[in-house]
C-alpha cells in the first residue's frame, strides 16, 4: 500500500468534521459520521494484511529528509489498534444515532475530530506530534463530555479539562527534556537511546508519567471514575475505547522504544501495575451504578494491559496487547448495553433495576457474556487474554512475574463476585414495577407504572450486541489474532525494521 | 540561569493557584504552568542567548535551534484554545465560588 495513505487517516476525518460544521443536513451528517470510521476500519484491515509481508511502512510528510520530516509510521501494532478502535468508534457512533444524541448541534463534527486525533496518535512516529495528536483528540472531548448533558456534566467537564491540561503541560515538559538530552524527538532516532544514558532515562520517565495520568494508572487514576460515568453512556463508551487506550498504546510504544528491556525504574512500574489491578477490582464493590462499576473495571483493565510493559518480554507484551484489544471491545459492548438499559428505564442503579431478565432476555444474556469476559471465564476473549497474561508472568520466572500473576488471579476472583453482584442486581430478582421513562421535555419523567410493552428495543441493544459478538469471535478466532499480536510485540522489542523504514538506514 | 529560575517561579505560582477553589484562579495557575512548560521547551534548544535561526543572516553556528521554537508556537496555540474553553466553563452554569454546590436542576430527579 502507498505510504502516502497514512496522513489521510488523519486528514480525512478532520476535513469531514469541518464539512459537517457547514453542511447540517441530517442524512449527510449521519452518512459521513458512520462512513468515515468505516473507511478507517477498511484501511486498517488492509494495513494489517499488508504488514504480513512488509513489517513497517513510513511516510515523510512533505517529502522532507528523514529525521527532519514529520513521519507517519504504520506497523502491525498501529494497524491493529487502528482496526479495533475504529470498529469501536463505528459501533459507538451507531449507538449515538440510535439514542438521537447525534442530533445535538456539534456532536458529529466533534466525534469525527476525536476519531482523526486518535488515528493520528496511532500513526505518528514523533513524540511532539504525539502530544499534538493527543491534544487534537482531547479538544473535542472537552466539548463532548458536556454537550449531550446537563449542567452537572459541565461541572464534571471542569475536572476533566483541568486534569488533562495539567497532564499535557507535564507531557510537553517531558518532550522538551527528551529533546534537550537526545537532540531529537523522532522515535526512530530515539530507539534504544536511553540504555546507559541516565538523563534520557529520566526525561523518558517524565513523558511516561504524563501518559500514565492519561491512561489512569493508580495513584493518578482518580479522574476517570469521577468523570466518565457522569457523561452519557455513548460518550463514555467512545472515551473508554479511545482516550485511555491511546495513552496505553503510547506507553507501549515509548517505553519499548526508549529502553532496551526493562527501564532502570521498572520496579516502580511493577508495583504500580499490581496496585492498579487490585484497586480497580476491589473498588468495583463500592458502586451501585452499572457504569460506575464498569469505570472501576476500566482501571483494573489498565493494570492488566500494563502487565505487558511491566515485565517487558516479547510474550508479556503480546499478552498485554491482546488484553488491550479484548478490553476495548468488551468494555465498549458492556457500556453500550448499560446505556441501552439507562435510556429505557431511566436509571443505572442496582436498586432501581431488578428482574430485567423477564423482559430483556437478550440484553441479560449479552451482558452476562460481557461480564464473564471481563473476569476471564470462557467462552470469551478475556479468557485468552488472562491465560496469555498468566503464561507470560509465569514465564518471566522472576518475583515480579509471581507478584503480578497472584494479583491477576486474586483480582479475577474479586471481579467475579463484584460482576455477579452487578448482574444479579440488575437482571435477577422481582420484576420491576415502575420506572422513569425518557421524556423529550424534562429529560426524565417521574415514576411511571411499568407496562409489559416497555422493553429495550433492538435498535438500542444491537450496537452493544455487535461488540459482545466481536469479543466472542475473538475467543474463537484467537488462533488468528495471537500470531498478529505476537508479531506486533516483536516489532516493539526489535526496533531495527522500524528505524530502517523511517530513517532509511 | 535566569530561565530555570523563571521556570521555578512560574511552577511555584502555578501550583499555588491550582490548589485554590476558584475556577478562574485554577485557570491562571494552569496558564502559568503551561508557560513554564513552554520555557522548558525553549531551553531545550537554546542553552545561551543566540541569534535568530535565519541561515542567510546569522551564521548557523551562532543561530538558535529553530525546532523548539516551532514546538513552543504549537504548544502556545493549544494552551490558548484550552484556556479560552476553560474560561467559558468557569462562567457557564456555575458561580465561581464553589464553597456552595451550585443548583444543578437534578436534585428533584433523584
Amino acid at each position: 500500500m502507498n505510504p502516502a495513505v497514512l496522513p489521510l487517516l488523519l486528514a480525512v476525518p478532520l476535513l469531514a468534521a469541518g464539512l459537517l460544521l457547514i453542511v447540517r443536513h441530517r442524512v449527510v451528517q449521519r452518512v459521513l459520521l458512520l462512513a468515515v470510521p468505516a473507511a478507517t476500519l477498511v484501511t486498517a484491515v488492509l494495513l494489517v494484511l499488508e504488514h504480513r509481508t512488509v513489517p513497517v511502512i513510513a511516510h515523510q510528510v512533505g517529502a522532507f529528509a528523514p529525521g527532519v520530516a514529520i513521519p507517519f509510521v504504520s506497523d502491525t501494532l498501529s494497524a491493529l489498534m487502528l482496526a479495533v478502535t475504529s470498529l469501536a468508534t463505528l459501533v459507538t457512533l451507531w449507538f449515538l444515532t440510535a439514542t438521537g444524541e447525534d442530533r445535538y448541534r456539534f456532536v458529529p463534527p466533534l466525534a469525527l475530530m476525536l476519531h482523526g486525533g486518535v488515528n493520528g496518535a496511532f500513526l505518528t512516529g514523533d513524540l511532539f506530534n504525539l502530544f499534538v495528536m493527543v491534544e487534537v483528540m482531547l479538544l473535542p472531548s472537552y466539548a463532548l463530555i458536556a454537550v449531550t448533558g446537563t449542567w452537572r456534566r459541565l461541572g464534571i467537564g471542569r475536572t476533566f479539562v483541568v486534569v488533562n491540561l495539567l497532564t499535557s503541560a507535564t507531557l510537553l515538559t517531558g518532550v522538551g527534556l527528551v529533546y534537550a538530552v537526545a537532540g531529537s524527538v523522532n522515535l526512530a532516532v530515539l530507539a534504544d537511546a536511553a540504555s546507559g544514558d541516565r538523563a534520557l532515562t529520566l526525561a523518558g520517565a517524565v513523558v511516561l508519567l504524563a501518559l500514565a495520568v492519561k491512561g489512569a494508572v493508580v495513584p493518578v487514576h482518580g479522574w476517570l471514575p469521577q468523570t466518565y460515568p457522569a457523561t452519557s453512556a455513548g460518550i463514555m463508551a467512545l472515551f473508554s475505547a479511545l482516550h485511555t487506550k491511546v495513552a496505553l498504546y503510547a506507553i507501549y510504544r515509548v517505553y519499548t522504544t526508549l529502553y532496551e528491556g526493562p527501564a532502570p525504574w521498572a520496579l516502580v512500574l511493577v508495583v504500580l501495575v499490581a496496585v492498579t489491578i487490585a484497586v480497580g477490582a476491589w473498588s468495583t464493590f463500592g458502586e451501585h451504578i452499572i457504569r460506575r462499576a464498569l469505570a472501576w473495571q476500566m482501571v483494573a483493565g489498565v493494570g492488566h494491559i500494563l502487565v505487558g510493559v511491566a515485565l517487558s518480554t516479547t510474550a508479556s507484551l503480546a499478552a498485554g496487547l491482546f488484553y488491550m484489544l479484548h478490553h476495548i471491545v468488551t468494555m465498549g459492548g458492556l457500556l453500550l448495553l448499560a446505556g441501552a438499559i439507562e435510556q429505557v428505564y431511566g436509571s443505572g442503579r442496582y436498586e432501581r433495576l431488578s428482574g430485567l431478565i423477564h423482559r430483556d432476555r437478550a440484553v441479560a444474556i449479552l451482558t452476562a457474556f460481557g461480564l464473564l469476559s471481563l473476569v476471564g471465564i470462557p467462552a470469551s476473549s478475556g479468557f485468552f487474554g488472562k491465560v496469555a497474561l498468566i503464561g507470560a508472568a509465569a514465564g518471566a520466572a522472576r518475583w515480579e512475574g509471581w507478584l503480578l500473576l497472584t494479583t491477576v488471579l486474586v483480582a479475577a476472583v474479586v471481579s467475579l463476585v463484584a460482576m455477579q453482584r452487578l448482574w444479579a442486581g440488575v437482571f435477577w430478582g422481582q420484576p420491576m414495577e415502575d420506572y422513569r421513562p425518557d421524556s423529550p421535555e424534562t429529560g426524565r419523567a417521574g415514576l411511571t407504572r411499568l407496562t409489559d410493552d416497555v422493553v429495550v428495543p433492538l435498535r438500542l441493544w444491537a450496537p452493544g450486541a455487535t461488540l459482545i459478538g466481536t469479543q466472542l469471535a475473538m475467543f474463537f478466532g484467537a488462533g488468528v489474532l495471537m500470531p498478529l499480536v505476537t508479531r506486533a510485540a516483536q516489532g516493539l522489542t526489535d526496533t531495527a525494521p522500524y528505524v530502517e523504514a523511517v530513517l532509511g538506514r | 540561569m535566569i530561565i530555570p529560575v523563571s521556570i521555578a517561579v512560574l511552577v511555584t505560582g502555578g501550583v499555588y493557584l491550582l490548589l485554590q477553589r476558584s475556577m478562574v484562579r485554577i485557570i491562571f495557575g494552569l496558564a502559568l504552568l503551561s508557560h513554564a512548560a513552554n520555557l522548558t521547551l525553549m531551553l531545550a534548544g537554546v542553552s545561551a542567548w543566540r541569534g535568530e535561526p535565519l541561515p542567510d543572516r546569522v551564521d548557523t553556528a551562532a543561530a538558535a535551534d529553530p525546532l523548539p521554537h516551532a514546538f513552543v508556537l504549537t504548544a502556545i496555540v493549544i494552551a490558548f484554545a484550552v484556556t479560552v474553553l476553560m474560561l467559558a466553563l468557569a462562567v457557564i452554569g456555575h458561580n465561581d465560588d464553589t464553597k456552595r454546590m451550585p443548583p444543578t436542576g437534578e436534585e428533584r430527579a433523584t
